[in-house]
């Protein structure tokens, strides 16, 4: 009777620490999928800046009456460089697609500049980079609203309860056409 | 978030529709490979499964193995050009798609051809390779190739190029044993009279069996093909968040009738994201893809 008794605790427990090994190992693989997600956006957001000197350069001949516009364009960007947090990068980077957003459509102004190589080259990259950071971002918010799921409900809440860890903050993502009033600093 | 769950259910759904259709086929292939060997060795089961397991096992690991190289050439892909400005937005937007399912990078391939059509291929995520006409590269606007690049990139996601992958080289190989069984009647080989009675009866019903498998099989292969295009649809639609692209393409590709044969095999059709070679408001149980209007539909309704 005793030994019954010991052989279902053991199996009891044994069950118990595989489905703590399994949600640890998951949970684990969560979180770094995240970071990495993460890490990918942060990478889009370094080329963009690296990208803008250069426009900037080829823009500058064309384009003698549009201050205000270039300098919003520069403001973003530096605002994008001394950002910290997450949330402060994404939101940088929303004011400087903003400004890029009116850099593009005063440049249809300037026929030569639009017949430039340089320009179309560099228009396309920059397109190509803030389409790419903005499914970054949803990657990122998919990936964490799954971890967020996963730690919140039964039973992966038990072993996140014992492994400390709380749910993970998704990126707010401005709607499309809320972006353009938020260049005005 | 309720879309999400939809969606993941549709996953789960197909994966056990998938391995109903899959378990089929592969008993369909012991089937045929035992009925070949009792043919050919006049009934005597041992012998025939020696024989011929071998030959069909081997057949499939080939096919699968040059598989995706096959479908390339038939294709006649070649690796898209980033110094054309076309192929270049054509390589972003599928890096775009890989970004947002979280996957690899593939390869991107260019076919020459006026219709507007992609496929993707692969046998794993890490290896897949995706490929558009010229057509579609010139007719289709950017968010219109973004879903249809979404509906490629969810085929990765879903496996779903590994599973055509087998199912192409399993349907062959029950194509090639059924040919084989049926010339070998007109050369007056096999196995008459070599055993009594009974065993004349099961192995004629062996022949019909084998010559009527191709049937079975591609109609099988058609029925995974057809379940797998909703659900590449849907799961694109999440990956953009913007079924509108993939339905305002696939009304594109609808309308289009470009000059010119389609190129390309008839085995590797349901590869790409519309058929090239049939007519596409109809729907029968030969049909490699849904009907278009009821994709266009489904993704207007999401």
């Amino acid at each position: 009777m005793l030994l019954w008794i010991g052989i279902i605790v053991i199996i009891i427990v044994v069950f118990f620490l595989l489905i703590y090994w399994g949600f640890y190992n998951r949970i684990i693989r969560m979180e770094n999928r995240i970071d990495n997600s993460w890490a990918q956006i942060d990478v889009q957001l370094k080329r963009r800046t690296d990208l803008i000197p250069n426009l900037m350069e080829t823009v500058k001949g064309y384009m003698k009456h549009e201050r205000e516009v270039l300098e919003n364009v520069t403001k973003a960007r530096s605002a994008l460089m001394s950002a910290k947090s997450p949330q402060e990068n994404i939101d940088a980077d929303n004011m400087l697609t903003g400004a890029l957003k009116s850099l593009f459509a005063v440049a249809e102004n300037y026929p030569d500049l639009k017949a430039n190589q340089n320009f179309l080259q560099l228009q396309d990259e920059l397109t190509h980079t803030e389409d790419k950071i903005s499914y970054s971002r949803q990657h990122f918010n998919d990936v964490t609203l799954a971890y967020n799921n996963t730690i919140e409900t039964f039973p992966g809440l038990w072993f996140a309860k014992r492994m400390n860890r709380k749910t993970r903050d998704m990126l707010k993502i401005p709607e499309a056409d809320r972006e353009l009033p938020k260049v005005k600093f | 978030m309720e879309k999400k769950l939809l969606v993941e259910d549709h996953i789960r759904r197909n994966k056990r529709q998938t391995i109903i259709i899959c378990s089929f086929m592969a008993l369909l292939f012991i089937a045929v490979v035992l009925s070949l060997g009792y043919i050919l060795f006049a009934g005597n089961i041992i012998i025939a499964l020696i024989f011929a397991i071998p030959i069909a096992v081997g057949y499939v690991l080939i096919t699968y193995s040059i598989s995706v190289q096959a479908v390339l050439s038939a294709a006649k892909a070649r690796p898209a050009n980033s110094n054309i400005r076309e192929e270049k937005l054509f390589i972003y937007k599928v890096e775009e798609m890989s970004i947002a399912a979280g996957l690899p990078m593939p390869k991107v391939y260019v076919q020459d051809s006026d219709n507007i059509n992609a496929f993707a291929t692969g046998k794993k995520p890490e290896e897949a390779v995706i490929c558009a006409t010229t057509g579609a590269l010139r007719k289709l606007k950017p968010d219109e190739l973004e879903g249809v690049m979404a509906h490629e990139m969810s085929h990765i996601k879903n496996n779903d190029i590994l599973i055509m992958t087998v199912t192409v080289a399993v349907v062959g190989a029950i194509a090639l044993i059924s040919e084989l069984v049926f010339w070998s009647l007109f050369w007056g080989g096999g196995a008459r009279g070599r055993k009594g009675e009974g065993n004349a009866i099961i192995i004629v019903l062996a022949i019909i069996f084998v010559i009527l498998a191709p049937i079975f099989s591609r109609l099988t292969y058609l029925a995974i093909s057809r379940k797998r295009e909703y659900l590449a649809d849907s799961n694109g639609a999440y990956l953009t968040r913007n079924p509108e692209g993939l339905a305002k393409a696939l009304e594109k590709i609808k309308e289009d009738h470009p000059r010119g044969k389609p190129k390309g095999s008839k085995t590797v059709a349901p590869l790409y994201i519309a058929n090239p070679f049939k007519s596409v408001s109809v729907s029968s149980i030969w049909s490699t893809h849904p009907p278009i209007d009821e994709r266009i539909r489904r993704l207007r309704s999401m």
